[in-house]
């Protein structure tokens, strides 16, 4: 297949990164269309984009579907935050046409998106989803297949022990972000970087992490978990490390 | 603003840079040091800084000589007895710290304020068994201290309520950003910061990227200012693995802070960094 300038992409997933990529893709001139919206003309379809971190099983089930759908030579390029593409394509039919990547929103703030390949990813879905990642506007670059790529993984880290740093009270949510752009220079603090990015996308990596390094260097701080269990995702529901809904009469 | 007389116990890189943030604000600074050399050197930073200073505008050459006139460079701890506050910025030694804060605690006023600048020793272990323990509290600078704007107030264990709010009005007055933290390894920036080096070199030794393409993806996905080793490089790779080994040890060797082979077979060889001429990069090409 030759990647041609305009797409026609299936967009399917429930992470922020969704309404993300349908700005962009919209914005950069590609057609975009639903996984349901996509049975009807399935041929159209030049790329499928698949973007569920949280919940695995209908991670699973979309790729299932979109693997029955659409013919061989589409590229599937899945996000690989919360597990390996590698386990992504095991679950296909045709996994040489699976590609994993990672990133996380805002995508203005990303000049650079990491691919990672699955063992079984054929050389063409990946010059395929180079291609698409530039005909966005982003550079890329290619790692190696681990669950959280290179960015997101790091990020998270540092949110999970600001997290556990807040749990045991040693400082203030404030604090903790001042010391940390103050004092080190980050572009954001820990904590209300979560709040914009999702805390349910920083809980799926640092679990999938867990899950597949096995390691107590990857546990999740409980206070994370039970927010995100609480749906408190960030500024998106209006409630995260802080809260941005008005206060209640 | 009151002025006071503040104490600096070490007229090293960090002492020399305190005493300049404390004189440049109108404090009366004893800058205190064993060492005569040191002293020579401190002393000539400051003029340096100073007339830099009256170059660029800021100030005018009276202000300079108001300025350095304000510190007052001292060889004998006795004359810190005048001082209301302390600052120690000696070498990251527990024995030498316990020792220093034994004889502020016999020769200053039982008000005076004594502040340690360490990064990594407990508060509370330097102020154990110490009389008054309630006015020995964390006052942690990052380096360059006059530029960088945060100071970690830190509350020891014994550390009172009221001279917290004192060290934390004065770290404003300063001219400085306070955060409050309790005595914790590492604090807030050492500990939270230690993922991004420690998963770094973790992410390079299961070879999932290289140490360049680490450093690319954190400055363009992420926006980082610098890559996690082009900043170990600079830092001094010794310096940043004694972080992560204290912070690693203070936790009782939690996981999440384990130490890295890669780093300290480094520091073993002696690629430390830009200071050899060789870290993750070489600098002599």
């Amino acid at each position: 297949m030759t990647t041609t300038n305009k797409q026609t992409v299936i967009l399917t997933g429930d992470s922020p990164l969704h309404a993300a990529f349908s700005a962009l893709l919209t914005e950069q001139g590609h057609q975009v269309m639903s996984l349901e919206e996509a049975v009807q003309t399935p041929e159209a379809v030049t790329l499928a984009l698949e973007v569920n971190n949280f919940d695995l099983t209908k991670k699973r089930e979309q790729l299932a579907e979109l693997d029955r759908l659409l013919p061989a030579h589409v590229p599937v390029v899945t996000t690989s935050l919360a597990i390996t593409a590698t386990e992504a394509a095991s679950w296909t039919e045709h996994p040489e046409r699976i590609c994993g990547f990672g990133t996380l929103v805002p995508l203005a703030e990303r000049k650079l998106i990491e691919i990672a390949p699955a063992l079984q990813t054929e050389e063409e879905t990946i010059r395929n989803t180079e291609a698409f990642f530039h005909s966005l506007g982003k550079e890329t670059e290619l790692v190696e297949d681990e669950v959280g790529l290179v960015f997101p993984r790091i990020l998270t880290l540092i949110i999970n022990e600001a997290a556990f740093t807040l749990m045991e009270k040693a400082a203030t949510p404030q604090d903790i972000d001042i010391a940390m752009k103050k004092g080190t220079n980050y572009p954001y603090g820990p904590l209300e970087w979560a709040d914009r990015i999702g805390l349910d996308e920083i809980y799926a990596i640092s679990r999938g992490l867990s899950r597949d390094l096995a390691e107590e260097r990857y546990r999740t701080a409980p206070l994370l978990r039970k927010l995100v269990l609480a749906k408190r995702f960030g500024i998106r529901s209006g409630q995260g490390f802080y809260c941005y809904e008005k206060e209640e009469v | 603003m009151n002025t006071k007389t503040v104490g600096v116990i070490g007229a090293g890189t960090m002492g020399a840079g305190i005493a300049l943030v404390c004189a440049r604000k109108g404090h009366v600074v004893k800058l205190l040091d064993a060492n005569q050399a040191v002293l020579d050197k401190a002393l000539g930073y400051l003029q340096s800084t100073l007339s830099r200073d009256v170059e660029k505008g800021k100030i005018n050459a009276e202000q300079k000589t108001d300025t350095l006139e304000r510190v007052h460079l001292v060889s004998d701890m006795e004359q810190l007895a005048v001082c209301e506050i302390v600052i120690e910025a000696v070498p990251e030694r527990l024995d030498l710290k316990k020792s220093i804060f034994s004889e502020l605690s016999r020769i200053c006023k039982s008000d005076a304020l004594l502040l340690t600048n360490t990064s990594s020793i407990s508060i509370t272990e330097i102020a154990g068994g110490l009389p008054h323990p309630e006015r020995i509290l964390g006052f942690h600078f990052f380096n360059p201290a006059p530029v960088m704007p945060l100071v970690e107030v830190i509350q020891g264990k014994k550390t009172s309520e009221e001279n917290m709010q004192t060290a934390y009005r004065f770290a404003e007055e300063l001219g400085k950003v306070p955060v409050r933290v309790t005595d914790t390894p590492g604090f807030i920036v050492n500990r939270i910061a230690r993922p991004y080096y420690n998963e770094a070199l973790r992410i390079l030794g299961d070879h999932v990227a290289n140490a360049e393409q680490i450093d690319r993806i954190m400055k363009e996905a992420g926006g980082f200012k610098m890559g996690p080793f082009e900043l170990q490089d600079m830092i001094g790779i010794d310096i940043n693995f004694a972080t992560t080994q204290s912070v690693y040890n203070d936790f009782f060797q939690e996981g999440r802070f384990k130490p890295s082979r890669i780093q300290q077979r480094m520091v073993q060889a002696g690629s430390l960094g830009r200071k050899t001429g060789e870290g993750f990069y070489d600098y002599n090409k």
